[in-house]
């Protein structure tokens, strides 16, 4: 029989909060595979988010890699081999473990307000950005890893500041690029015929996007769970990961999939472009190939911001078409502030949680996340968002008469 | 500075990389669906009032290779991702993909 400690309890906290945070991953970065499928038609809404569903289960069981370092490239708690800074270790990990709540606490405070307001951002931005607050109040500024030495893409700047600047910019091109090609291509060939073709290399490369968000996004949590483990002492490998964590990350990233964040998917696919079938496989494509070539090379990027860089691309490389730059100046500026503001919320809880102190702290910060998570539910429900009427015509120009574009005749 | 030097050194690789594959797998996708409406005539091409597209079965023949191709690229891209999950590399020795335990 396990002793049922003060820290044990701090423990089971910090893994049912991590476990959270994977579950708004999950319905947050729906809309990043399927917004653009559901909004042509190439899959009902329901097909969508079960497809993406159980391709984030199987991607989430595919990642062995460990990634238990995760936490090393902006903040200063663990060594370089995985194992946690022995100066947080005293008190059965309690300095540690307070960090990491606080900091996830802060994270899906974030992912639900954004949701809230209907915007993509990114994930694991908040997730960094509740981190680095946590830190900063735990340690102070030494304690977050600013930016890397030398060449090596390294700390705040290096993995979240400068990918998020680029990234977009990358996707944007290569989506208006891919899509100016697909109408030069297709002039000429009916637009229905165009349609139903582009449906199903949508479905195609929308499913390889879930498949590499299951492998990269459950991982993160993984390791956040298994660095609090060995934090307080109930699991010792750096190279292995509990399986029973690896089972309750991809299960919460896969029933967060589900869910769908409703809310996101009808920005990214009615609010930003008005989107067509060989728009939708232009942006995926775009964000697949963008995704998956700077996962080999090293290079850290948000698939949230790859994936809305890439809608708005296929936006401007059809003549024509429109892009709601209101809309997608909102996102930018969810962006610019994700990392700051989450972390405010991890620091103010930290604070929270340190001033109280022990279990009566944890428990504290665990009520805070609950109670904001349930208002802004509650808040949600005046104008509720589902499948039901994820695809109906955007408010800001119902009035508006159509435009006529490019790309065949109806 | 450094890091900013380095961020583009990476940027424009993924630009390069994703380019070739992000625009181009979709516009060869976009050939094959030419050549397949080329194939069926008829209602499949735009047309003036008084012509009538004829079919060509070559246009099919044509399409499925492309689109073969292209699904070939996407198997590729699965494989890459459950290769690099278990923690192997993928590296393409000219055309052909090998994977090597890291």
């Amino acid at each position: 029989m396990m002793n049922v400690t003060p820290e044990f309890i701090l423990l089971a906290l910090v893994v049912l909060t991590a476990l959270a945070f994977d579950f708004t991953n999950g319905f947050h970065d729906t809309a990043n595979a399927m917004a653009t499928s559901i909004a042509t038609k190439a899959l009902s809404p329901k097909a969508a988010v079960t497809l993406s569903a159980v391709l984030n289960l199987a991607g989430a069981f595919l990642s062995v890699e460990v990634a238990i370092t995760v936490t090393n490239a902006v903040i200063r708690i663990q060594n370089a081999d995985g194992t946690p800074k022995a100066e947080l270790m005293s008190d059965g990990g309690h300095g540690l473990l307070l960090i990491l709540m606080a900091g996830l606490a802060g994270a899906i405070v974030w992912n639900l307000l954004t949701w809230l307001w209907g915007l993509p951002s990114s994930s694991s931005h908040a997730l960094f950005g509740g981190l680095v607050g946590a830190t900063v109040a735990a340690m102070g500024w030494g304690g977050v890893k600013w930016i890397g030495e030398g060449a090596k893409l390294d700390g705040v700047v290096g993995k979240v500041v400068l990918p998020g600047l680029l990234s977009p910019a990358i996707a944007i091109l290569v989506a208006m690029v891919g899509t100016r090609l697909i109408f030069w291509v297709t002039r000429g060939v009916a637009e229905r015929y165009q349609e139903t073709g582009f449906r199903w290399g949508q479905i195609g490369t929308a499913s390889l996007l879930s498949l590499s968000h299951g492998t990269n996004d459950a991982q993160k949590t993984m390791g956040v769970i298994t660095l609090a483990l060995i934090a307080s002492g109930q699991w010792s490998a750096t190279t292995q990961i509990p399986v029973w964590v690896k089972i309750a990350c991809a299960v919460a990233i896969a029933s967060g999939t589900y869910i769908g964040g409703w809310r996101i998917i009808r920005t990214m696919g009615k609010g930003l472009v008005e989107i067509s079938s060989p728009q939708g496989m232009a942006a995926e494509s775009a964000s697949a190939a963008v995704i998956l070539t700077s996962s080999q090379l090293g290079f850290a990027l948000s698939t949230t911001h790859v994936c809305t860089g890439s809608i708005i691309g296929s936006g401007l490389g059809r003549k024509g078409a429109t892009v709601r730059w209101g809309v997608a100046g909102r996102m930018g500026l969810a962006w610019l502030t994700t990392l700051p503001l989450a972390a405010l919320v991890g620091a103010a809880m930290w604070w929270i949680g340190h001033l109280i102190g022990g279990s009566a702290g944890a428990f504290t910060i665990f009520g805070l996340m609950c109670v904001a998570a349930l208002y802004m539910r509650w808040h949600s429900r005046r104008d509720p968002i589902g499948h039901h009427n994820v695809n109906d015509e955007w408010a800001a120009d119902a009035e508006q008469a159509k435009v006529p574009v490019s790309g065949g005749v109806h | 500075m450094d890091q900013l030097l380095a961020a583009l050194d990476g940027g424009w690789r993924v630009l390069l990389v994703g380019m070739l594959l992000g625009a181009g797998l979709p516009t060869m996708f976009a050939f094959g669906i030419r050549a397949l409406a080329w194939g069926a005539g008829g209602e499949a091409g735009v047309h003036a009032e008084d012509v009538v597209l004829k079919p060509h079965p070559m246009g099919r023949v044509i399409a499925y290779t492309l689109f073969a191709l292209v699904i070939l690229a996407v198997l590729l891209g699965i494989a890459y991702i459950v290769v690099h999950g278990f923690g192997w590399t993928m590296t393409f020795n000219g055309i052909w993909p090998v994977v090597t335990p890291k």
